[in-house]
């Protein structure tokens, strides 16, 4: 018969039920709307530590600390060990094949002078690779190179705040700075970087890249540390591949171990740590997601609530239409129409909602909000599910509905 | 005379109540001549509304036969059902079964609807029928604007506006004053003397004495018929 005509009439009547058709709509626009505001934050929080950990060296940082023993437990041979050592950095280098760069680091603060500015500050010695290791950008000059490393020459790397404070507007390459017992040659200056967690923040978290004074650590080591030391504050390491991880990190540890006799040390591996991150991220995911799809369950109920409360003076309507010459699938559809209208409306609206509610909070927090293609989907689908689960039950029981028992009910 | 409008033969209506099987019609034979107006009388519980509405095709015999204009009705789908309650049936119910939240307009229009008409042809049919019935000003307001008496009318003007081969009123005046139950009555009795077949089921005397014959119905039988009494 005509399709067009029965959802238009199914259209006057959800205009002709206004308060019903609001309080079930509602219901599918909060769902909606917790779901997409759900997802949005979380992906948001996501993305903020991802871009913290690209910039600041990747995901491939494997770093090694060296980790006092307890003296009472600690064998012979574990009271022994030196530590890390620039020995270990080699024996690294030639076992493990699993890491591309591995670098030793010494931090010492040392008095620093210029004609300038004499300041205590820390200094780091280390090797050649460790700008690319921490993905350091060189402004101007050079970086440390192999040679550097290799004749222990007395030249050094500021960030872009050490060459402010000690060279002010004046280009430092080529001059000279005492740093300790030695006096070094500027070779380059690092790029100034920053990234904020927030914009409310004022804490600039990639703000220790600014402050490095890198020299070769072989150099310090012969200044600052006495003849013959090779001890070292940490090692520093970037796995080749993302998949060398799961053999290199434990060959890390055994080679470790052999050589020092003891757990003497400890790592800390960011692929391990974001694994961790990426399982509780999927906890607080299912947590987030079942909130906003009980949510969702909760807008349902509503509306079959609001189906069930009106179920009375429908079946009396259904019974009459019947017997006016209704068929079955026009009844259907009818029914339909209200809880396709219903879905269909608070679904947008939620998601207007929703996306609107994690602007917000991303404005108020000053970070970003992240809305893929696939939350809006998912939130629509959900939506759309709620319609067709709680729309369809009731359609096809009022199609089958006996005209008799119907026009009876009272 | 040809094939009659209605023709019940040997119908059975049994109710599977669960424990027990209540036989509601116990072997009615019933036949109605198109023009005719006739009442249906009985006490409650005698079967009455069950023959109404296996009549009206909203229910079919358990046994037993019913050819509505010669189409065997037991046979049917359900679909087949609405389409002829559709084409030949107008029902006027006790309580008006007006759909409470749309215009009488509305209302009026709706057996059309069904039936696939149009919608400029829907409303002037529906406006026409409801000028007949003398409710065309009240064609935008909804039945609670009514008096009971105009909601029964549009009510008739809902059930005629399919030009129906049957008028099947059950109480028609269960519900309303003396005063505008007479008026109903009178517009059955003008609508059967222009040739409208009607069928009042009813347990007022005052009521079935308006129609030409009556069927009393006692426990599922057919008691009486004045037709073969006369």
């Amino acid at each position: 018969m005509k399709l067009a005509a029965v959802v238009a009439d199914g259209l006057a009547d959800v205009s002709a039920h206004g308060g019903r058709t609001f309080l079930q709509t509602l219901g599918v626009i909060l769902g909606v709307a917790s779901v997409v505001a759900s997802l949005g934050l979380m992906a948001g929080g996501r993305q903020q530590t991802m871009k913290y950990y690209q910039e600041s060296g990747g995901t491939l940082k494997v770093i090694v600390f060296p980790k006092p023993l307890e003296a009472v437990h600690a064998s012979a041979r574990e009271r022994a060990s030196r530590g890390l050592t620039l020995a270990d950095v080699q024996q690294i280098r030639a076992r493990i094949a699993g890491f591309d760069l591995v670098e030793p680091e010494l931090n010492r603060n040392l008095l620093c002078r210029t004609p300038r500015l004499t300041k205590v500050r820390q200094v780091t010695g280390t090797g050649a690779s460790y700008a690319e290791l921490n993905e350091l950008i060189l402004e101007r000059g050079r970086g440390l190179a192999d040679e550097d490393i290799a004749r222990a020459s007395a030249v050094c790397v500021l960030g872009a705040d050490r060459a402010r404070e000690f060279f002010g507007s004046d280009d430092p390459i080529g001059k000279s700075i005492a740093l300790g017992r030695g006096s070094y040659r500027v070779v380059g200056v690092l790029a100034y970087r920053e990234f904020y967690w927030n914009e409310a923040s004022s804490y600039n978290a990639l703000g220790w890249m600014n402050r490095l004074i890198l020299v070769p650590v072989t150099a310090m080591l012969a200044r600052e540390a006495g003849s013959g030391s090779e001890r070292v504050d940490e090692i520093v390491l970037r796995l080749a591949t993302p998949q060398a991880h799961a053999e290199a990190v434990p060959a890390l540890k055994r080679l470790l171990l052999t050589r020092h006799g003891g757990e003497d040390f400890q790592v800390y591996d960011r692929q391990e740590r974001l694994q961790r991150m990426d399982q509780e991220g999927r906890v607080y995911d299912i947590t987030f997601l079942a909130c906003g799809v009980i949510a969702l369950l909760v807008g349902g109920i509503v509306v079959a609530n609001i189906m069930l409360a009106s179920f009375r003076e429908r079946m009396r309507e259904v019974g009459v239409r019947k017997a006016l010459g209704a068929k079955g699938w026009q009844i259907g559809v009818q029914f339909l129409v209200e809880s396709v209208i219903v879905s269909g409306f608070g679904g947008v609206v939620g998601l207007v909602l929703g996306v609107g509610f994690v602007h917000g909070v991303a404005y108020l927090l000053g970070q970003p909000a992240v809305l893929t293609a696939a939350m809006v989907v998912a939130a629509a689908s959900c939506a759309t599910t709620v319609g067709v689960i709680f729309g369809l039950v009731p359609a096809v029981k009022a199609a089958r509905l006996d005209p008799v028992v119907a026009l009876r009910y009272e | 005379m040809g094939e009659p409008l209605i023709r019940i033969e040997g119908v059975w209506k049994t109710y599977d109540t669960g424990a027990v099987a209540v036989d509601a019609l116990r072997g009615v034979d019933l036949a109605i001549e198109a023009g005719d107006y006739v009442a249906i009388m009985g006490p409650s519980g005698s079967g009455k509304s069950t023959l109404m509405h296996i009549m009206g095709c909203l229910d079919t015999p358990s046994r037993g036969h019913y050819w509505l204009g010669g189409e065997d009705v037991g046979s049917l789908s359900s679909g087949r059902l609405a389409t002829l309650r559709n084409r030949f049936i107008g029902f006027v119910f006790q309580n008006f079964n007006l759909l409470p939240r749309a215009s009488v307009l509305r209302n009026v229009e709706l057996p059309l609807l069904y039936g696939g008409v149009d919608r400029q042809e829907r409303r002037r049919r529906a406006l026409e029928i409801l000028e007949m019935v003398g409710l065309a000003d009240r064609a935008r307001h909804v039945p609670a604007e009514l008096s009971g008496g105009q909601r029964q009318r549009a009510a008739i003007a809902r059930a005629l506006v399919m030009e129906p081969r049957m008028l099947l009123a059950d109480e028609p005046t269960g519900n309303l004053d003396q005063t505008s139950g007479a008026e109903v009555m009178d517009v059955f009795d003008a609508l059967n003397a222009v040739g409208q077949t009607v069928i009042v089921v009813t347990h007022d005397a005052g009521v079935a004495a308006h129609a030409r014959r009556i069927v009393r119905i006692v426990d599922g039988r057919i008691e009486s018929d004045s037709a073969k009494a006369a």
